[in-house]
């Protein structure tokens, strides 16, 4: 079971590395560094703040999202299309352990690939510390976690996955969810911001999760998603 | 649809899955049935493509089939891909015969567990595969899609597929598989840069690697060289005869031909004929069948042979052929030696125009 699990690992980590991916990554990346530079010299009156405003609105509502989006969507979905899906499907490998490889492929790109160029931004932005450090890193990974497994989920559901998740992102997530404190409650985004929040100890817009809350919430989501994932390959049919 | 009673015979009871012995790579594992190396010829039985089939008499399917699938149907949307197909398949080599596009792969993906049917039912030794882990495991399957791994190489895909299908000696177990399709273990580079037959290799060799009871390949031949394909329907036969029920899908008459005495004809999502092979070949000849003649004086044969009773029709093409048509090919064959002898004529080439797939499915579907 251990030994399956490994190499579905392996397998999935290798083909999500794709060229244009890695272009996209390094893109966001220098996009969050290239904003921290621009704050640092602009002489904010709280650096702290800026840096984890940047943090919040670019890395938790842009780079994490859509870095996770991009990878999730692809883990099964790339394989189902290409339709070698059928490889690995067929065999007597339960399918959790199918499913919760696909998920933590991405999720372990997206984690570092998301705190690097926001660490960096903060440092730019000259705000950096040890307690936002620690804000954005465990804010970054359970972001990753939870869209991870909801986008590797939706990429076996949809063909358009990326798609279907931009517009999400773009119309829920940005939009919506951010009208008002009864939409947040249905963000995802909420939580990871909440943990920034109380973890560097920031004021963010509609940021007010309890500590628990905005842990516990994401991983029963991200739980759930998995567990849809393996049920819908125990139940799809297969080219 | 009413659900109907499961065949009996195709061993339901649960059978323990066989150990994989590492020594003994494709060892006769059948937990179901008794080893019986080839299935017999049996007469082939055309099945009216218009008509419902009709149930199924008590005796099917045979005790030692080790695939049944029993009156299974699947639709996409308003297109009904396979309709009321039964077949039962026995160890040994059979073909799964029909035209592009008349349901094989879908009754072959149904049958391995890949699509759920929307009527019928499924059984391969002795469980459903869709439903049931260990009867899927007991299935090789080689799809026909081209795709694998592009960037991972040939001995890390089989090997994948060792490690998912939970073997001991995996590195070996891969090793053997790759060598039995006479591809080396050891070639350094991904997938995605060999050739088409090479790639089919590594398809088979992925399906092999747990010694599966059950072989279902979706065209494997394709891509194959003569040289290859020669090599892999021996394979295929010596698979058959150690016991395992090794089941090919062909749009190729010829290939169907070499690869097993049983074949089962798709057309139009029906089940047209199942039998042995000669018996479809025997029918054939039963039907007014056309032949292209080509000698050195075509008029004087066509004329001889409409004499002699045979032939039902000729056309003189020119000079130097002639096309007729025969209501008894055997006959026919006999008479047009001694017609070119008695006229002392030189007699090039007879080439039958009928033994196409087309023409075959023709006359099993159409009714002549």
């Amino acid at each position: 079971m251990g030994a399956a699990f490994v190499v579905l690992y392996r397998l999935f980590l290798r083909h999500q590395l794709t060229t244009g991916r890695l272009v996209l990554i390094g893109s966001l990346n220098a996009v969050a560094l290239l904003i921290g530079f621009a704050v640092g010299t602009s002489d904010p009156f709280d650096p702290t703040q800026a840096a984890a405003d940047i943090v919040w609105f670019y890395g938790l509502g842009l780079m994490a999202p859509i870095i996770s989006l991009v990878l999730g969507s692809s883990s099964l979905g790339d394989l189902q299309s290409d339709e070698t899906l059928v490889y690995l499907w067929h065999r007597r490998t339960p399918r959790w352990i199918l499913a919760a490889a696909a998920w933590l492929a991405p999720t372990t790109i997206a984690i570092p690939a998301t705190t690097f160029g926001l660490v960096g931004c903060a440092i730019l932005a000259g705000g950096f510390s040890g307690s936002l450090f620690f804000g954005t890193l465990f804010a970054v990974a359970i972001a990753a976690i939870v869209y991870s497994a909801v986008f590797t989920l939706l990429g076996l559901l949809f063909k358009r996955a990326l798609i279907i998740g931009l517009i999400y992102l773009f119309i829920w997530e940005q939009f919506v969810a951010r009208a008002g404190g009864g939409a947040a409650r249905v963000s995802i985004g909420t939580y990871p911001s909440s943990i920034l929040a109380k973890l560097a100890d920031v004021e963010l817009f509609l940021a007010d999760r309890s500590t628990v809350t905005a842990f516990v919430v994401p991983l029963v989501i991200a739980g759930l998603s998995i567990l849809l994932t393996a049920r819908r390959l125990d139940h799809m049919d297969v080219a | 649809m009413t659900e109907q009673p499961p065949p009996p015979g195709p061993a339901r009871p649960e059978a323990p899955l066989p150990p994989t012995r590492p020594t003994q790579p494709v060892a006769p594992a059948h937990p179901v049935a008794p080893v019986q190396p080839v299935a017999p010829a049996r007469p082939v039985q055309p099945v009216s493509a218009t008509n419902n089939l009709p149930p199924p008499p008590a005796a099917w399917p045979p005790p030692d089939a080790t695939v049944v699938a029993y009156d299974v149907s699947l639709s996409f949307g308003s297109l009904v891909a396979v309709s009321n197909v039964s077949v039962a398949v026995r160890p040994g080599v059979s073909a799964l015969l029909g035209p592009n596009g008349a349901g094989k792969s879908t009754l072959l993906r149904m049958m391995s567990g890949q699509l759920s049917p929307s009527s019928g039912r499924v059984w391969v030794a002795g469980g459903d595969p869709r439903q049931d882990a260990e009867a899927r495991n007991r299935i090789g399957l080689v799809p026909q899609q081209d795709g694998v791994f592009e960037q991972e190489k040939a001995l890390s895909i089989v090997r994948l597929a060792a490690i998912l299908s939970q073997l001991d000696n995996v590195e070996e177990r891969a090793r053997w598989a790759l060598n039995l399709v006479e591809l080396d273990p050891d070639i350094e580079r991904p997938v995605g840069a060999f050739s088409k037959g090479m790639r089919q290799r590594v398809k088979i060799a992925q399906a092999l690697v747990h010694d599966p009871m059950v072989l279902m390949m979706d065209e494997p031949l394709n891509g194959l060289d003569p040289r290859q394909r020669k090599q892999m329907i021996s394979l295929f036969h010596d698979l058959g005869s150690q016991g395992k029920t090794v089941l090919v899908s062909s749009h190729v008459l010829e290939e169907v031909e070499r690869l097993g005495s049983h074949v089962i004809v798709i057309a139009r999502g029906r089940l047209a004929a199942q039998g042995d092979f000669r018996g479809i070949r025997g029918l054939m000849d039963n039907q007014p069948l056309r032949f292209r003649v080509s000698c050195d004086n075509a008029r004087a044969v066509a004329a001889s042979l409409i004499g002699a009773g045979s032939v039902v029709g000729c056309t003189v093409e020119s000079a130097t052929e002639l096309q007729l048509t025969t209501a008894d090919a055997s006959r026919f064959r006999r008479e047009i030696a001694s017609v070119c002898k008695s006229h002392d004529v030189r007699l090039v080439e007879v080439a039958p125009l009928d033994e196409d797939l087309e023409s075959v499915f023709r006359y099993l579907v159409g009714g002549g």
